[in-house]
């Protein structure tokens, strides 16, 4: 049996309705609200490093990590993976804001902040990704 | 207007979690094309909404909170980890370099039809 991925949905999307959906929304509404409040209190101006998507992005991708690998050694509510690693931690990071801020970085020719943003992001989200897994795994 | 982001972004959370979940069914694939195709198609409405130049404050914050939560840097790091690293092994590279340049191409081609 492969493991369990955050974006793993059988059986069938529409059978796990309306409890997954709800587990979903739950958690989404949490992981949002700590996005949405970070970026709110630590507002980064146009063409400067975006320190709070870097920010949530990081420490998001240490705790889903942190999470699955606990979630494979203990017993977990039947909605958990929906309400924590789905809703919570895959809400409170995000793609399209990272992807838009590269754009924007390059289009005003910061090329080092672009680079450097680009390698803090996948260098530090891969790295934090493996501690969360070993600290976790360790963790009993 | 903070808790319309929010909300936006909830719903933005079941919507990658369906999206995702129907791709992945359907695309044999050894890359998490699920996680790919929401975060790709996020990308490129950002750029999208970020284009219009006259659009009411309200609005943009809603469409960033809902695509925010609609895509997932988190998982797209998990599932890259998970693809085999390390060592860095092809798969993992093609999940990291597919989503980077295609995500800031799609971001951009956004802009540029909007702007």
């Amino acid at each position: 049996m492969p493991p369990p991925s955050p974006s793993d949905s059988r059986p069938s999307l529409l059978a796990q309705f309306p409890r997954a959906w709800a587990a979903v929304l739950a958690g989404g509404l949490i992981g949002s609200a700590g996005r949405v409040g970070i970026s709110h209190y630590l507002p980064v101006s146009p063409g400067r490093f975006p320190i709070a998507t870097l920010l949530v992005n990081l420490s998001g991708s240490l705790l889903l990590a942190a999470y699955l690998a606990r979630r494979e050694r203990t017993v977990t509510a039947r909605w958990s993976l929906h309400f924590w690693g789905i809703g919570v931690f895959g809400s409170f990071t995000t793609f399209s804001a990272f992807g838009f801020e590269v754009m924007d970085l390059l289009d005003r020719g910061a090329m080092l902040a672009a680079a450097s943003y680009v390698a803090a992001s996948i260098g530090g989200g891969l790295i934090l990704g493996l501690l969360g897994q070993r600290f976790a795994s360790g963790v009993r | 207007m903070i808790g319309v982001a929010v909300i936006a972004g909830a719903v933005g959370a079941l919507c990658r979690y369906l999206l995702s979940g129907f791709v992945q069914e359907r695309i044999d694939s050894h890359l998490p094309v699920g996680t790919l195709a929401v975060n790709l198609s996020g990308a490129f409405l950002l750029g999208l909404v970020a284009g219009i130049d006259n659009l009411e404050g309200g609005m943009t914050l809603t469409a960033a909170g809902f695509l925010g939560g609609f895509t997932t840097f988190s998982t797209w790091m998990v599932e890259t980890i998970r693809l085999g690293i390390p060592p860095l092994r092809a798969r993992a590279l093609a999940n990291l370099t597919i989503a980077l340049i295609a995500g800031v191409a799609l971001v951009a081609a956004g802009y540029s039809l909007t702007n």
